[in-house]
């Protein structure tokens, strides 16, 4: 038994029972079961294990602590109706947004961030890290850092736009038809159907050979893909308001239909479209990456995640993990999003467990 | 009955109806592709003769609309034409094809689906607790993974570190269940990680959604027991949603696994299509894209007669 | 002895069973492990000469490979046919692992004095999987499957100069050409070429996929997977393994993967970026062969600024092809001394002094050429090879050094070589490997070839390639490709940064010859027939 096994379980014990004399249930009942649980890691993983689970540990304390700080500091900074909501933003939501903070940070801010160029050849192939390049380099000799770091301007940015493109179409295609009706309705949700039925992925794959991997095609091929999901969903949130009395009254009032959609049925349909925002921006997201793997997305060598993960790929099998790691920066910012779409979801819903 | 009848009818006429746009769009789009597939087949070698020679012989010196209303004449009667690089029926093409990736999707499904359902279930029963919030996590994390993250990780760990399963899924003729099962093991299990965390949310959410219903709550005050309220009282009002989200997922499973096969190196139809496509060999192309896009519709249409069947409301509209 | 010398000792027996080393290192390690020479001999003659062994089934991933693919030899194309048309059909001639050429299904050629007729000798003892022999009509009918004007054959060219081809007996085949060629045996080796059995009316069986290789097709599927057995009517010597798997692995990780993993025993391909990584592990064998296979850079000789020979010689002098081969191939290439005849195609030169880079030279050419500050566009696709921009991008620092600006038009992928090559003044090229120098001259250095990418235009070029092509003294054909190699060395409009190496790799338990045919991948595509598991 060596003197971290004795502090690892010394802590845990100590931490149980504190818990338990504060009376703080949940935190006792995780603490100790991370005791037995690790009783049975010691003795199947031994030492080795336990270290990996205290630093899972510790990483994830750090990140509770981190969405802690970073939801107090939303609440001093933001106005008093909105640090109300914020109060009520469990810490998972907090840590999203930390992380879509950090992520627009690192975009916006890339040239100066990143020590390196995107494209800049500065040592030589899988240069190990050292104090220069925190993550080591590239099949060519480039930062994987400063790479990272472009990439989360140039993928994010990118799934963002085409993001922004299909909900305007969707979302437009969609209001138009719950206040027009008839054969527009009818045609646009053919339409939809159609682009539905052709797999996303394939889709792409044939329009972007056709027109070439440029920035701009990949963008509204994807919004394309994307805005009948929209549609479908704007037309059925709209399609319940549509029947409203106080539509009807506007109509016989003699509004037009970019009135009824813009003061009416527009405000009262956000919530569900915003945290559908959130969704498909993942989707979009995910599909980039995805063409980028198959090499028809982003072009070399603008940095981009998904061709990073391709390009080094190859090293998995030698158990090196450095294609992981913007393959686990998409999925981090994936998972991130998603949780504070959870918690808008649930504010939305206004549904309040007991 | 009648008007389900009626309702099914209605929605395969309108599927027939895509199909067709969907053709014609696949078609002008593979014609639009640069080069042609007498090029491609001909590659590097290619002289301006042969090239003319090769498009005479495989009838595309023809208009393209003329071309298009010949295949379609084919197609209506249930002949898909000829694959232009093979020669052979474009059925004998993608048969097996097609059969793998059947078998790769029911695989995936016959695990996902009831463990997704399972687990919806029992977080439904333990939210609000440390399991939910674990599983939440968890459910977020695979689904927001890239699929060739998952399966690169699968390989880097079961393949590669612990040897336990192969890394490629290649099968032959010959090979009996147990080992086609095991062969196929990472791919489906990184499709189940994929699907699983989907359904399983929705299926949480589907019943928790219900709870704050009178009916739950009456159900509730009468002293039923927390685990027979959702699964006698909530979960026969909440099929619909779930077999919605279900055959959606099955729908992904066939039509969407494009990365698992290209990771896995597993010859289902999604590969055939990616080939065909870099060959410009039309005929392969459309039959793919078509038995992907009656499957979308056809799983849809299940789904939404599923949930009428699931819930008499639905079936007897007011 | 002690265990220290003994673990040497096996490393030594090991490295001599794999080919590695040669029998006079072995003597000398042995020797400096404190061996005896009588047993040092008794072990190399265990490890190293021990013969190959019968048996295994020889998993073999290949990379390019399409549902698309036929059996028709005429459109081979992709690697996956290429190879398995070498594993289960035969081909007149093949070229062996030394570089020279050898009997496939022709025992014998010769030639009459001009080398406009060839007469080949047929192995009497060659046989299809259908167990009918292979007689001179399947010759005839399987080399007319790429001639005249119904052909689709992508091979057409190459046969160009050929009159007629008869059937003289069961066992003659004679070839009568317009004019004179020494090459023709050499062409024969073009994976096209594969002898398929004929149909009464003169047109081959292709389709059934039977032929007279090594191996027989059990079963298979286009772009996937192939089973074969062996042949045990086959002619030729080898074919050591019982069965072969023939496994499509397009995707580069999948196959590195798959070899580590020992999924497979050999893959066709392998990343050169890993190659370093996936040499140290002790169960992988790497080999990194020079080929014949060239990246080429052409200027148009007749467009300006390279219409001047000062010009051109000084953008050859601007490269750098150590850091080249060093960043973009991770050292698996052979410098390029511009001009397009490789090592390992025959008669090479190896007298030539090898071009540098030299910045300084470069811009005195280009100061006496009067074209200071001068600015040209190269062009280049990522579809051309591997890291064909990152070089270009790499081209371009280096001719800075000379006062040239190089500006590097990337230009898309699909069409590039219908739009862009043999259109734009300079571009970057990807050739395949040929097996003699006559084909590739002819091909894209003579004047009026349609693939003259360079434009270049040298009478006494032209006139050594008619003359070394109907030559059949080798020596005098020898000095004939020396000087021809110069005109276009210090003439010519094409950069020739490298010949690229094969980089391919097989399990420990694999069993190779000591010397790996350049002529493709995977020892000239034959590692079937040719390699062995040594246990």
């Amino acid at each position: 038994m060596s003197v971290f096994v004795i502090g690892y379980y010394a802590a845990l014990i100590c931490a149980s029972c504190l818990a338990a004399y504060f009376n703080y249930r949940k935190v006792f009942m995780m603490v100790f079961s991370l005791t037995l649980i690790s009783f049975v890691l010691g003795i199947i993983g031994g030492v080795p294990a336990l270290r990996n689970v205290t630093i899972a540990a510790g990483m994830l304390a750090l990140a509770a602590g981190v969405s802690y700080a970073f939801r107090e500091f939303l609440i001093q900074i933001a106005k008093p109706d909105l640090a109300k909501e914020l109060r009520t933003a469990p810490l998972t939501a907090s840590f999203g947004m930390f992380v879509v903070f950090t992520y627009a940070i690192a975009g916006i801010f890339a040239p100066w961030i990143a020590p390196y160029g995107e494209a800049e050849v500065i040592t030589s192939a899988f240069a190990p890290a050292d104090r220069d390049m925190l993550l080591g380099a590239d099949q060519l000799g480039r930062d994987v850092f400063s790479r990272l770091i472009y990439g989360a301007r140039n993928t994010v940015g990118i799934a963002l736009v085409a993001t922004i493109l299909a909900f305007i179409m969707g979302a437009l295609a969609g209001l138009l038809a719950a206040v027009k009706g008839g054969w527009f309705d009818q045609v646009m949700g053919r339409f939809a159907d159609v682009i539905m039925s052709i797999p996303s992925l394939i889709f792409a794959l044939l329009m972007l050979s056709i027109l070439g991997p440029k920035i701009w095609v990949i963008v509204i091929v994807v919004a394309i893909i994307y805005a009948p999901r929209v549609f479908r969903l704007t037309r059925a949130v709209a399609g319940n308001i549509v029947v409203m009395d106080y539509i009807e009254a506007a109509k016989l009032r003699g509004e037009g239909d970019w009135y009824l959609i813009r003061r009416e049925i527009l405000p009262n349909s956000t919530a569900p479209l915003i945290a559908e925002f959130g969704l498909e921006f993942c989707f979009v997201f995910l599909l980039i990456a995805g063409l980028s793997f198959l090499g028809l997305g982003i072009q070399p060598p603008t940095a981009d995640w998904g061709s990073m993960v391709r390009e080094n790929a190859t090293l998995i099998s030698f158990g090196d993990i450095t294609p992981l790691i913007p393959a686990a920066a998409i999925a981090l910012l994936t998972v991130s999003v998603n949780f504070v779409v959870d918690w808008m979801l649930f504010r939305s819903s206004g549904l309040k467990e007991q | 009955m009648g008007d389900l009848l009626r309702l099914v009818l209605k929605r395969l006429g309108y599927g027939l109806l895509t199909l067709l746009v969907v053709s014609i769009l696949i078609f002008f789009a593979v014609e639009m592709l640069p080069g042609d597939v007498a090029e491609q087949i001909l590659g590097q070698g290619a002289t301006p003769e042969t090239v003319a020679r090769l498009r005479e012989q495989l009838g595309l010196n023809q208009p393209a609309v003329v071309r298009y209303l010949q295949w379609l004449g084919g197609a209506v009667q249930g002949d898909f034409g000829i694959s232009a690089t093979s020669g052979d029926p474009v059925m004998d093409v993608i048969g097996t094809r097609f059969v793998n990736t059947l078998f790769l999707a029911a695989y995936a499904a016959v695990i996902a689906v009831p463990v997704a359902i399972i687990l919806g279930i029992i977080v439904a029963l333990l939210r609000n607790t440390i399991f939910d919030r674990v599983a939440n996590v968890l459910t977020l994390t695979s689904i927001s993974s890239p699929e060739f993250f998952l399966g690169y990780i699968l390989i880097l760990f079961l393949a590669v570190k612990a040897n336990m399963f192969p890394a490629i899924a290649n099968l032959s003729s010959g090979m009996d269940l147990g080992e086609l099962l095991y062969r196929t093991f990472l791919p489906a299990l990184t499709l189940v990680l994929v699907v699983t965390a989907h359904m399983m949310r929705m299926t949480r959410a589907a019943i928790i959604a219900l709870l704050s219903s009178p009916y739950i709550e009456m159900a509730r005050l009468k002293g039923v027991p927390p685990w027979k309220v959702i699964v006698r009282h909530a979960l026969p009002n909440a099929w619909a949603p779930i077999i919605n989200v279900v055959a959606l997922n099955l729908a992904y499973l066939i039509t969407g696994v494009v990365l698992v096969e290209v990771v896995f190196v597993y010859p289902g139809i999604g590969q055939a299509l990616v080939d065909a496509v870099s060959k410009r060999d039309f005929p392969v192309v459309q039959a793919c894209s078509l038995i992907f896009a009656a499957t979308f519709i056809l799983l849809n249409l299940a789904a939404d007669v599923g949930a009428i069947l699931t819930n008499p409301r639905l079936r007897h509209p007011k | 002895m002690s265990r220290k010398d003994q673990d040497l000792i096996n490393r030594i027996a090991e490295g001599a069973r794999k080919g590695r080393i040669s029998r006079r290192d072995f003597m000398n390690y042995s020797a400096a492990a404190g061996l005896a020479t009588a047993g040092a001999t008794s072990l190399w003659t265990k490890s190293a000469a021990a013969a190959p062994q019968r048996g295994g089934t020889f998993r073999w991933g290949i990379h390019d490979g399409n549902t698309g693919d036929t059996h028709d030899p005429g459109t081979y194309v992709t690697r996956t046919m290429i190879f398995l048309g070498h594993t289960h059909r035969s081909y007149m001639t093949m070229i062996n692992g030394d570089g020279s050429l050898g009997p496939d299904l022709a025992d014998a050629w010769e030639a009459n004095e001009t080398a406009s007729e060839w007469t080949f000798t047929l192995n009497p003892n060659a046989s299809f999987h259908s167990g009918r022999p292979v007689t001179a009509n399947d010759v005839v009918a399987s080399f007319n499957h790429h001639r005249g004007d119904d052909t689709t054959s992508a091979a057409k060219a190459l046969l160009a100069d050929v009159e007629d081809i008869v059937a003289d007996g069961e066992h003659t085949v004679t070839f009568k050409l317009t004019g004179g060629n020494a090459d023709l045996p050499w062409l024969m080796t073009d994976y096209h070429f594969a002898i398929c059995p004929a149909n009464d009316d003169g047109t081959i069986d292709w389709r059934s996929g039977d032929g007279s290789g090594p191996y027989k097709i059990d079963s298979g599927e286009f772009g996937v997977q192939f089973s074969l057995t062996r042949h045990d009517g086959w002619h030729g010597e080898g074919a050591w393994f019982d069965n072969v798997d023939i496994i499509v692995l397009n995707d580069p990780n999948a196959r590195q993967t798959a070899l580590v993993t020992g999924d497979v025993d050999a893959v066709s391909q392998v990343d050169v970026k890993t190659m370093a990584l996936l040499e140290r592990d002790p169960n992988i064998q790497v080999f990194n062969v020079p080929s014949a296979g060239a990246i080429t850079m052409p200027m148009f000789c007749d467009t300006a600024p390279f219409d001047n020979v000062d010009v051109r010689n000084a953008m050859k002098l601007a490269i750098n092809r150590d850091e080249i081969i060093e960043k973009i191939l991770f050292g698996a290439g052979t410098k390029g001394n511009d001009f397009h005849h490789s090592p390992a195609q025959p008669y090479w030169p190896d007298d030539i002094p090898q071009r540098e880079y030299d910045p300084d030279q470069a811009r005195a050419l280009i100061k006496k050429a009067g074209a200071e500050g001068i600015t040209v566009n190269l062009s280049t696709a990522d579809s051309v090879s591997a890291g064909a921009v990152d070089m270009a991008v790499l081209y371009s620092e280096h001719a800075k050094a000379a006062g040239i600006n190089v500006n590097v038009v990337r230009e898309p992928n699909d069409g590039y070589y219908s739009d862009v090559w043999l259109k734009k003044p300079f571009t970057l090229v990807s050739w395949g490997a040929r097996p003699t120098p006559d084909v590739m001259y002819t091909l894209a250095y003579k004047e009026g070839a349609a693939w003259n990418e360079s434009r270049w235009v040298n009478d006494r070029f032209n006139e050594l390639l008619l003359q070394a092509k109907a030559e059949l003294d080798d020596s005098l054909r020898a000095e004939m490709y020396r000087e021809m190699a110069l005109l276009a060395r210090n003439d010519g409009g094409t950069i020739i940064p490298f010949f690229n190496n094969f980089v391919y790799g097989a399990r420990g338990n694999v069993g190779t010859p000591d010397e790996l045919a350049a002529s493709w991948e995977s020892d000239g595509g034959r590692a079937a027939s040719r390699w062995w598991f040594t246990g």
